[in-house]
């Protein structure tokens, strides 16, 4: 029950991380800018999937 | 040339508050050295190099803040017309970093001084070579390992936010680089932590602990006659960091408002 509604919380903030990204990806034209985004924005996904709390 | 000086008075006329208030701040932390009298010898030097530390991040803190106002000055008009100055968005970045730096050198090796003048206080009389480790071997790198990476960061912070000031709310860049940061920065402190004393390690305040060893004082820090091993390799990799971060800020600055 506990391991299901954690990967259910996962998702949604992924979910979540998917709508900043691509807020962030399309909020601007600037490649430096969309890099910065893209390695915060991959942290934070790669502590979704694969960190321990 | 003449443009990065012109940004450097700049930066003066906009921060000379905030850099006076920081400096002004040091008389209050000398008073609060002052107010402690408490009878115990060790207990009173050990409270006082507490409050110096305390002053130590609250002077980060400030600084930061000082050299972060890109939102409010974007309000009040003042960003905009600096975007339309011909220097290129690289020496605008670097003016800001120089200047702040310069302000918490200042600080930081003052805040070394009352260091000195605590030890004074506890009858320790440090020789040549160990105040200048208070005054500026220890301060320098402080403000290499700690202080420039945190100015950095706080720089790239607010230039990030500020490319999203047209198409947007600024609360989705702020959130995703905030909450990222302390993830990246564990995975760093891993590497660094494990690179650590690869170089020959910096022997510092060698002579001003033995100094503290013949003063008898109770510490709970182990002190050894050869002072404090200090790894070298923290300082240069956020140092690096920092050189990164800014040049990223630059070109963001360049990329966004050039």
């Amino acid at each position: 029950m506990t391991q299901a509604f954690l990967i259910v919380l996962r998702l949604m903030a992924l979910a979540l991380l998917g709508y900043f990204g691509y807020r962030l990806w399309m909020g601007t034209r600037s490649w430096s800018t969309r890099a910065v985004a893209f390695v915060f924005t991959g942290a934070l996904a790669w502590q979704f999937i694969a960190g321990t709390w | 040339m003449r443009g990065f000086a012109t940004l450097l008075w700049l930066e003066y006329r906009r921060s000379r508050v905030w850099a006076a208030a920081l400096l002004g701040s040091l008389a209050f932390w000398l008073w609060g050295l002052n107010q402690v009298t408490v009878s115990d010898f060790g207990e009173r030097a050990g409270i006082r190099v507490a409050i110096l530390g305390v002053a130590a991040a609250v002077g980060l803190v400030v600084l930061c803040f000082m050299i972060g106002r890109i939102r409010g000055e974007t309000r009040r008009g003042q960003y905009q017309i600096l975007l339309l100055t011909p220097p290129s968005g690289y020496l605008h970045i670097l003016a800001r970093a120089i200047f702040a730096l310069g302000v918490g050198i200042v600080y930081y090796v003052i805040l070394g001084g009352l260091l000195w003048w605590v030890a004074g206080r506890a009858g320790i009389t440090p020789g040549t070579g160990s105040v200048l480790q208070l005054l500026f071997a220890g301060p320098f790198y402080g403000i290499g390992a700690i202080l420039v990476p945190f100015l950095s960061w706080t720089l790239l912070l607010m230039v990030f936010l500020s490319a999203f000031r047209l198409s947007g709310p600024s609360w989705i860049p702020g959130i995703v680089m905030v909450a990222g940061t302390p993830f990246l920065f564990r995975w760093i402190s891993e590497g660094i932590f494990k690179l650590s004393y690869s170089l020959p390690a910096w022997s510092m305040f060698g002579g001003f602990t033995r100094l503290i060893e013949e003063a008898e004082i109770e510490t709970e820090i182990m002190i050894t006659t050869q002072g404090a091993l200090v790894p070298q390799e923290p300082l240069w990799i956020m140092l690096a960091l920092s050189v990164v971060m800014l040049v990223i800020a630059g070109r963001i600055w360049q990329e966004v408002e050039g």
